[in-house]
């Protein structure tokens, strides 16, 4: 489906230009942990900052540095070189150190007239959450002030449902691709997924329900491997595409521009704001948050397991803290529950990392291969906690 | 998980610790023949160390600061005797809040891991080299993997518990923090920043403060007891006048107080502060500095730079780097880390000693700038407040690999020093604890060429005449 976004060439799509031709505005954010339902309840397009791998970094070295993480640099590039002009704000969440650093340079070289900052505790505590539940109320006004609307409890709670039939789509999308014989790609899921971060959310929802109808009735993928990817906050369709030509087919992901953008996302309380404060800070299976291991590693066992993976590839960008410390014990984990683990480190965008990558994807389907040959079907899976 | 390679007498703490009770036995009164005697006999990593601390100029202070530290140890193996929990705390947690506790001892990553680096024949890399064994990310940071690592071992002296305040300032040392508890399956015990300046922040930040309060009486069986609080306190009190003291001390031109004193400040605050012996330490730095300032007395014939450290300095070197600085004319006025703002605790009640030591925890290194609603801006503000304050004439951040959000944050606090207080900033690039990285010569040369070639050309005038 050629509306789908996949480089960073797409990211000014024509779905946007229309909405800024007819006077729509815009906001960039970037982590999972922004509830996207405030905006679209002020009539916002939430556009989730992407860079699609784009190789050239130059003018964010110029503020971040070699250390910090190249999906960071790379978005930030895309932000200083007037890709980004046309967002009429920024929405910073303490995501991790190096999506702040990206947007404190943003900001302080572009000065966007709006620029706020939400912050998102790092646990979930009664106290941590009346906490977000004001930081989400000082949002919303934020919003309210600064673009002169109104944010009425209506209109969030529509917004909600909205999102709540969003949600339930991409899992009926998931269900294609962790299925027996799966119709779908995970490079399509992750374009899917990309695209609708940066349209409106009932757009998104009559494009996911076409898709959906389409692939259920489309032919079964070829599959050497089934694969399950995880990691980093990545966009790059071309790596999941490129490991999906060697064969092993991503039947099913624990990514941020994947599944933990949207599973689990529940919330209880009729009050909107406490609606979402639960729905986001209750179900962030993101490293960010603290002391809550045990939760991430259970939801991405039950994911491997409902898609019965034969491998799970675990990637992270250099020098991503937060992941590259959690790969030691997942790594661990998958590999006691009977799941083959490759650690792919990488450097996000860069050609020069490709044709490493793809040795080291064969060489893992080729243990995976040799592993499926000397275990019986019946004992390859062990449940989780063996 | 890596096959265990390190036999239990080869724990850093254990090593380290040895060695102090060693170098803890050195006289003051020593000829200068018996020091280079001494010096002659140590292994290289270590004579690099005792070279800077026996310095003439700050050997009094240096063997003051080898004793507190071997006190300090001394408290960790003695509770770990005794029963007490030995508490495993970041740099950027006071200390004093477990020396309150009656029944627990802090220890200090950081300390420890630099103990290893400047004390250990080898520098602590076997320890380090573990923790990459175990798939640990080799942008860890150093400061905090070292020691660990040697925990990790499980060959060592482990901690019963670790508090970790690192959440929202630092993620690599918070994520180190969680693994080291989860693999150690001992208690993990958070205190989260809020990165927010705003009353309501500082209201929750304190929030989140007394429920760890709790946390740790829990885990401790023992309640806060006022009446050792305030012992406590009244010390922490003596210490920071001290530190203010030492602070204005250096605003002298040229500065009276020796560059080692950096890191023997910070050394006894994250560790001893709330002690007796912590009081003695920083007493003993003010006089030496009164008596150099009295006698006129500077290390080089001209003091040629007034360097502010942004952040870390580096530390496997000390001689190499402190006391070569010095005698090359360059003043290390201190770093990010001496900027720990202590402040008088009010010890009328519990509240206000808690309250206080709140605030204290909230103006840590670290946590105040990188934990603030803008880490470029709190960074920015603090390093330009001490800048004027002191009257540098330079800074010089050090770019410890592992330091993401300053890494972030830099290019923002260089620009805007250099617009602001017209004071250039050298942006250096290594490792504060490993010398794999970059060498302490080459740190030398970079240093040299940007004090000659832009810091001599742009000298301000002195803000007090020694």
């Amino acid at each position: 489906m050629s509306v789908l976004q996949c480089r960073s060439t797409d990211i000014y799509t024509d779905y946007l230009r229309d909405w800024k031709e007819k006077g729509g505005r815009v906001l960039g954010y970037a982590c999972v942990a922004t509830p996207v339902e405030i905006m679209e309840a002020a009539g916002i397009l939430p556009y989730r900052i992407k860079a699609f791998g784009h190789p050239d970094t130059e003018l964010g070295d110029s503020y971040l540095a070699r250390f910090n993480c190249r999906f960071c640099r790379s978005c930030l590039q895309l932000g200083l070189d007037g890709t980004y002009d046309f967002l009429d704000g920024l929405v910073e969440t303490n995501g991790c150190d190096h999506l702040r650093g990206m947007f404190e340079n943003w900001q302080y070289v572009k000065k966007h007239g709006f620029f706020h900052y939400l912050k998102v505790p790092h646990f979930v505590r009664e106290d941590s959450l009346e906490y977000f539940v004001e930081e989400l109320g000082i949002f919303r006004l934020a919003i309210e002030e600064h673009f002169e609307v109104e944010i009425t409890d209506d209109a969030m709670r529509e917004a909600i449902g909205t999102m709540n039939q969003v949600y339930a789509r991409l899992k009926d999308l998931y269900a294609l691709r962790e299925q027996g014989k799966p119709v779908v790609s995970g490079a399509e899921v992750m374009q899917v997924i990309c695209t609708g971060s940066s349209m409106r959310a009932t757009d998104f929802l009559a494009l996911l329900d076409k898709m959906v109808e389409e692939k259920a009735r489309g032919p079964a993928l070829p599959c050497k491997a089934r694969l399950m990817l995880l990691g980093s906050a990545t966009d790059e369709v071309d790596l999941v595409a490129d490991i999906e030509a060697q064969g092993g087919l991503v039947v099913t992901d624990a990514l941020c521009y994947g599944s933990r953008s949207f599973w689990g996302r529940e919330g209880k309380a009729e009050e909107p704001l406490r609606n979402l404060a639960e729905k986001y800070l209750g179900n962030l299976f993101c490293p960010r948050m603290f002391t809550e291991y045990e939760r991430r590693r259970d939801f991405i066992l039950e994911r491997a397991e409902q898609a019965r993976v034969d491998g799970a590839i675990i990637t992270y960008n250099k020098f991503c803290d937060l992941h590259g410390v959690e790969a030691v014990s997942l790594r661990n984990d998958l590999e006691n529950n009977g799941i083959p683990v490759l650690v792919l480190e990488k450097d996000y965008g860069s050609q020069a990392d490709t044709g490493r990558i793809k040795t080291r994807v064969q060489a893992f389907l080729e243990r995976i291969e040799g592993g499926s040959r000397s275990k019986s079907e019946a004992t390859h899976w062990r449940s989780k906690g063996e | 998980m890596a096959v265990q390679a390190i036999r239990p007498y080869e724990g850093l703490i254990n090593r380290v610790h040895d060695i102090f009770s060693i170098v803890d036995k050195l006289p003051y009164r020593m000829s200068e023949e018996e020091v280079e005697g001494i010096l002659h006999v140590l292994p290289s990593d270590l004579r690099k160390t005792m070279q800077a601390f026996l310095a003439p100029r700050v050997r009094k202070n240096g063997l003051d600061f080898v004793r507190m530290i071997k006190a300090w140890l001394d408290g960790a193996h003695e509770a770990k005797r005794t029963g007490k929990k030995v508490i495993l705390v970041p740099f950027n947690f006071p200390p004093e809040i477990v020396h309150c506790f009656e029944s627990a001892w802090p220890v200090t990553s950081e300390v420890l891991s630099t103990l290893g680096v400047t004390a250990l024949e080898g520098q602590g890399e076997r320890y380090w080299d573990y923790a990459m064994g175990l798939g640990l990310p080799d942008f860890s940071c150093s400061a905090n993997m070292i020691e660990v690592g040697s925990c990790l071992t499980e060959s060592d002296f482990t901690p019963d518990a670790v508090i970790s305040d690192c959440f929202a300032s630092c993620d690599i040392n918070s994520k180190t923090h969680e693994f080291l508890a989860r693999y150690l399956d001992i208690p993990l015990i958070f205190l989260e920043k809020t990165v927010d300046n705003s009353e309501r922040g500082v209201r929750q930040y304190y929030r989140y403060f007394m429920a760890m309060i709790e946390e740790i009486e829990e885990l401790l069986g023992e309640k806060l007891d006022p009446e050792r609080m305030r012992q406590v306190v009244e010390y922490a009190n003596q210490a920071s006048e001290l530190y203010w003291e030492l602070w204005d001390l250096h605003k002298f031109v040229p500065c009276p107080v020796p560059n080692a004193f950096s890191i023997m400040t910070y050394g006894v605050r994250y560790t001893m502060w709330g002690t007796e012996e912590a009081v003695k330490v920083m007493r003993s730095m003010v006089e030496t500095s009164k008596e150099r300032l009295k006698a006129k007395e500077y290390p080089a014939p001209e003091e040629v730079a007034r360097s502010m450290w942004t952040y870390t300095s580096y530390y496997f070197d000390m001689a190499g780097f402190f006391n070569w600085m010095e005698e090359n004319g360059i003043t290390h006025l201190g770093d990010g880390l001496d900027l720990v703002f202590p402040q008088a605790i009010d010890t009328s009640s519990r509240e206000s000693m808690l309250t206080g030591m709140a605030e204290i925890a909230r103006n840590m290194p670290m946590t105040r700038q990188m934990g603030a609603s803008s880490m470029s801006v709190q960074w920015l503000e603090d390093i330009t407040w001490a800048v004027n304050e002191l009257g540098a004439d330079c800074c010089i951040y050090c770019g410890h690999h592992s330091c993401k959000q300053t890494w972030s944050s830099a290019a923002v606090v260089r620009n805007e020093l250099l617009k602001r207080a017209g004071i250039p900033t050298l942006i250096l690039q290594g490792d504060s604890w490993i010398r794999r990285m970059t060498p302490i010569e080459t740190l030398q040369e970079l240093i040299e060429e940007f004090v000659n070639n832009v810091v001599r050309k742009k000298r301000r005038r002195p803000s007090r005449e020694g």
